[in-house]
């Protein structure tokens, strides 16, 4: 299978941060380009492309802009650099390898909605990558790119970045709308949908870094040349990160509808140490697992994961090697939630604690074992029920190992009640 | 809807027994009264009668009688003033003024707690609504007085009169004081205990 | 009229204004949707997810309170899958709450309770300690927190800030270690504090000024108008009529006037209904012994009175009138003094230092007086012009041998009282009908008649907006002695 590189093109070229090296790789032409469209045109561009948002849920990013009201005097883009789910360290990387591309991808995004301002949101960790980022919109400014008139055309955008203290639930489009606003990262009541009443109640766009990445490459090369790039309903490629114990891990660009199994034992070169699969997460930290069995029969695409009931998410891939306790894995999982939870509606608040609560009792062997159906019981009453997905995120994966893992759960609390 | 058929006496017994009957049964009455004398006096039976009050009688120790409350740990009285029990009282003998404890702990406890004793019906409705095992009727049924001002049973009576030799502590021990501060008290106590 | 939608509530044909949530439509239809944290006087906040609904076509169970009603739409609350919610719902509302009612003021009246009974009903799976937070915190002078108690439905906060802009509470840390509370060890200061008790669907808010106060299942409670300022807000003043007293005041709701709010200073009225402020009895001043004589019987009184109007003549008589009463009371009175006996001077009793025209913004009004456009239309239906202003003075400078004099009630109304009451000390005879008393401050009256109380009566005042407020409902007067001015004026019609 053939693996184009879109985003990853810069890899391995030296200074590959530099304007001077983007602008030889073609840099900054999709914008010559997308100025001279009109904005509508440029999201039937992106909707024709059948792009979808890389930050996890996966919607089309075409018609998400189309949401936006045309006449509002004032818009905003926010691209959502949080990256906060356990596992993924994509973004990062193309800040890493480019952040020009970010630059670049948000100004030909801000024309196509007619946002005078945006936002880069980033978590305070990245030090490195929001100096790499801040040297980037200087030079983007410095060149004319940014600021008044891009171009000597009429359209006139503002950019700047934002450091989150790093809130998993930030990560969330209006828990970062919330947090950049000031207050406290929580979530905001839909609808309004934030296309409507987003940042400071107006209309706002956020994108994930990845999906703003990609646009310039397809403004410059077409949205025919994208489509004919992975399957029918994910077209295009996607970064993923694999983390385990495999040989190889890191960020790979692969086009989406990629063989799972092949992704793990080819590219990552499978496991180390001789290690056998037990199971995998597949996006991220709150994607429900993946058996050994079902990792051979998914491929890397949205529809094959859904099918399979579990999600591309991020695009994390967590291998998880024979060996390892499932109570401790959900435990850590469940753990994680229960701390990010923010708080707010009472399904998660008191549901995530719940669950950490019946998960400690469990890895402390002081647990019956109705526990095991309890938690599913909790999980199933977690999800759908909240402002934001995060009960879901924690009912899924927990759902998902207690039904998929229940047995090893099971003997691991008898194994206590025994002694 | 059945009928019940009830069998009553013939009502034409013969004269002379509806006449004079009373005569004949009032003897086996006195029959029945001269044997038991009789035998009691010959030391042949023992007599069931007490010389009280020098006698005293004995109940059993979950004979419904006065009232008192119990205590927590410290003597201090157990009950939150929930009302409860004035909630349930069909006499409405029970008046409660609840105030602020200055241990943050307890919260609530009763500044008056007063039983009017002329009221009570003895139900035992106030021991079941107590969430907190604070009140409980006792074995003591000595009740008459003359002065009525002693009718009214304060809450300093209830929690330690002499006959309860210094009060009794509550069988709850391990909701004493809010967790947060308290750790949860240990099991030997948690039983009933009679102060001597 | 704005444009109506159509959908179907529970089997139902449902009618209501485009706009208008679910929760609104079932509110209106009576439908009972268990919510905690949506109010009608404040903005949707959905966090409480208890209020969920099935909307036929929809993937998953909607927040009614945010869900806007659209045209068709099909809305069930009695299926399985809502109630199976509802159920669940609540359990995770109840997984950390303390229970400890029977300390709490709320029982009784408690979303929870309620819901529990309504919707729960479950055995408790929860067999885990709970998380423990601060109780009994001092967060304002009428105000006491338990933030273990409280299930985070933030309508407080929101009250905060859209009620009162004050914005002095906050909720802090977050997941299940959220607590609600003020900033920096602030307090919440302002005049609307014990709204936060009555939105508060549980006990984490308790009124300092009730607190332990009485359990609320023996409260009744009955319609009546705040006597505190010219607003007239609507209020139901809960006592316990078998032992004589009142015990708490709250809003009713009523939208042309008061919304759902009252103000602390509406809810203070109280204390001038329970015994300690009241004159319980008629009573004379004895000069000999320089002391009030008290006297159960109040006949004796009004014979006195009706002796000295008929001794005088109708210009040595004076009615010195407070705006505090009813319409009713006002035209009784006049009719009878006026009209029949043909007094003509008449004064105002008012608090001489108001500030008539202060307005805080949301409720309480700088004229303290319930009755002031009241009082206005009933002298000129008698046919006497006067200006709104105190006349007590003018009164005391005219020297009348007899007045008859109608007090305040509300003595924050009044804090002029006792040095008004002073001046009065100089006249002759002054017929003082009150409805409070104070033996440390008030000496020298000719005689005290008493009168019952706002909650004791029923009429109708009218506020400064010229609505006619109705005082519905009346509890028994504290005391037999305590008489309507009706009666004392059948008295007199008898005696004279």
């Amino acid at each position: 299978m053939e693996k184009p590189k879109i985003v990853t093109r810069f890899a391995g070229l030296a200074d590959s941060r530099s304007l001077d090296t983007y602008l030889r790789h073609d840099g900054y032409q999709a914008l010559h380009k997308a100025l001279a469209m009109k904005p509508a045109e440029l999201i039937e561009l992106v909707k024709a492309s059948g792009l979808r948002g890389r930050g996890g849920a996966g919607f089309p990013t075409g018609l998400k802009w189309s949401f936006v009201p045309k006449d509002a005097p004032e818009k905003y883009l926010l691209c959502n650099n949080d990256e906060g789910e356990p596992g993924t360290f994509k973004d990062r990387y193309i800040l890493e390898l480019s952040p020009h591309m970010l630059v670049e991808g948000m100004i030909i995004s801000a024309y196509a909605i007619g946002a005078q301002k945006a936002y880069i949101y980033t978590r305070c960790e990245f030090y490195e990558e929001i100096a790499w980022m801040e040297q980037a919109i200087h030079e983007a400014y410095r060149h004319g790119y940014l600021g008044a008139n891009i171009l000597g055309s009429k359209f006139s955008f503002d950019l700047d970045h934002y450091g989150g203290a790093g809130a998993y639930i930030c990560g969330e489009e209006t828990g970062l709308i919330s947090s950049l606003e000031g207050k406290k990262g929580q979530p905001k009541l839909k609808p309004p949908f934030p296309a409507l009443s987003g940042y400071l109640n107006k209309p706002t766009v956020v994108n994930n870094t990845e999906t703003l990445a990609v646009i310039p490459w397809i403004v410059q090369h077409g949205p025919e040349k994208y489509r004919a790039i992975g399957t029918e309903k994910s077209p295009g490629t996607k970064l993923f990160c694999i983390s385990g114990p495999v040989k190889r891990p890191g960020v790979y660009e692969l086009p989406l509808g990629y063989p799972l199994q092949k992704f793990i034992e080819d590219d990552a070169g499978g496991l180390r140490d001789g290690k056998t699969l037990k199971a995998v997460i597949p996006g991220g930290a709150s994607a429900p697992v993946l058996t050994a069995d079902e990792v051979a029969k998914v491929t890397l695409d949205y529809e094959s994961m859904a099918n399979a009931k579990t999600m591309l998410g991020s695009g994390a891939v967590i291998v998880i090697p024979e060996g390892q306790s499932m109570v401790e894995l959900l435990k850590v999982t469940v753990d994680f939630f229960h701390h990010e939870s923010c708080g707010q509606c009472t399904p998660c608040r008191e549901g995530t604690g719940w669950l950490s609560n019946v998960m400690h009792g469990i890895y402390q062997r002081k647990a019956k074992l109705k526990d095991v159906e309890k938690m599913i019981a909790i999980a199933n009453n977690m999800e759908g029920r909240t402002i934001c997905a995060l009960s879901d995120a924690c009912a899924m994966p927990t759902r998902a190992i207690a039904t998929k893992f229940g047995d090893e759960i099971r003997s691991y609390i008898q194994r206590g009640n025994h002694g | 809807m059945g009928i019940i058929r009830v069998n009553r006496p013939a009502a034409d017994r013969n004269a002379f027994e509806a006449a004079w009957g009373y005569v004949t049964s009032i003897a086996k009455g006195m029959q029945l009264t001269m044997k038991i004398m009789l035998k009691q006096l010959l030391k042949l039976e023992k007599s069931e009668t007490l010389e009280w009050p020098e006698q005293p009688a004995t109940y059993s120790e979950r004979f419904k009688g006065k009232h008192f409350l119990t205590q927590r740990e410290d003597g201090q009285v157990r009950c939150t003033a929930c009302f409860l029990c004035a909630t349930a009282c069909p006499a409405e003998c029970i008046f409660i003024e609840a105030g602020e404890h200055p241990d943050h702990r307890i919260e609530k406890y009763p500044v008056r707690f007063e039983i009017d004793i002329l009221r009570c019906v003895f139900c035992g409705l106030c021991e079941e609504a107590c969430p907190v095992d604070a009140i409980r009727l006792g074995p003591e049924y000595v009740m008459a007085g003359s002065a009525g001002d002693k009718w009214v049973y304060t809450k300093e009576y209830l929690l330690a009169r002499p006959q309860l030799q210094g009060g009794i502590a509550s069988i709850k021990v391990e909701n004493d004081k809010h967790p947060a501060i308290n750790k949860i008290a240990s099991v030997e106590n948690n039983k009933s205990v009679v102060r001597h | 009229m704005s444009k109506q939608v159509s959908f179907t509530l529970d089997g139902q044909e449902v009618t209501v204004p485009q706009g208008w949530t679910v929760m609104q439509a079932a509110r209106q239809e009576k439908v009972a949707i268990p919510h905690f944290c949506w109010h009608p006087g404040l903005k949707v906040a959905g966090v409480c997810r208890f209020c969920l609904v099935h909307v036929e076509g929809a993937r998953k169970l909607e927040i009614s309170c945010n869900l806007v009603v659209q045209p068709g739409m099909v809305v069930s609350t009695l299926r399985d899958e809502v109630k199976q919610a509802h159920k669940w719902a609540l359990e995770f509302h109840l997984l950390n709450h303390p229970l400890d009612c029977p300390i709490c003021d709320q029982a009784g009246e408690c979303g929870l309770q309620d819901y529990y009974m309504e919707v729960g009903l479950y055995q408790s799976q929860m067999t885990r300690p709970k998380v423990l937070k601060p109780k009994a915190l001092d967060v304002g002078s009428e105000l006491v927190l338990d933030t273990e108690r409280c299930i985070l439905c933030s309508k407080c906060v929101r009250f905060e800030d859209e009620v009162t802009k004050t914005g002095a509470l906050g909720i802090f840390a977050r997941g299940d270690r959220s607590i609600i509370g003020t900033y920096h060890g602030q307090k919440i200061t302002h005049q609307y504090q014990e709204n936060l008790v009555d939105i508060c669907p549980v006990g984490a808010f308790t009124s300092r000024r009730f607190r332990f106060k009485q359990r609320v299942w023996f409260l009744k409670e009955k319609s009546s108008i705040c006597p505190g300022c010219s607003t007239g807000c609507a209020i139901k003043v809960h006592g316990k009529p078998e032992m004589r007293r009142y015990f708490r005041v709250k809003p009713e709701e009523d939208q042309s006037v008061n919304g759902h709010w009252l103000c602390d200073k509406g809810r203070m009225t109280l204390e001038h209904l329970n015994p300690e402020a009241r004159l319980m009895q008629a009573a004379r001043w004895q000069a000999a012994q320089q002391a009030w004589e008290f006297s159960p019987q109040t006949a004796p009184f009004i014979r006195e009175l009706a002796q000295e109007i008929a001794r005088l003549a109708p210009q040595d008589i004076a009615l010195l009138v407070s705006a505090q009463y009813t319409n009713e009371e006002y035209a009784e009175f006049f009719d009878y003094f006026v009209k029949q006996r043909g007094i003509t001077q008449v004064y105002q009793w008012r608090e001489p230092s108001e500030a008539r025209d202060d307005f805080d913004g949301l409720l309480l009004r700088g004229d303290h007086n319930a009755n002031t456009r009241g009082l206005m239309a009933a002298l000129k239906q008698v046919g006497i012009k006067a200006k709104i202003g105190d006349q007590l003075e003018k009164c005391v400078a005219a020297k009348p041998q007899l007045v008859i004099a109608l007090s305040p009630e509300i003595s924050f109304t009044a804090p002029s009282l006792p040095e008004q009451l002073a001046q009065l000390n100089s006249l002759a005879r002054v017929s003082l009908w009150t409805t409070h008393f104070s033996a440390s401050q008030w000496t020298q009256l000719w005689q005290l008649l008493p009168l019952r109380g706002f909650a004791e009566k029923i009429g109708t005042v009218t506020n400064y907006q010229g609505k006619t407020r109705v005082l519905k409902e009346a509890f028994p007067p504290v005391a037999s002695e305590v008489l309507a001015i009706s009666q004392i004026i059948a008295g007199l019609h008898k005696e004279l």
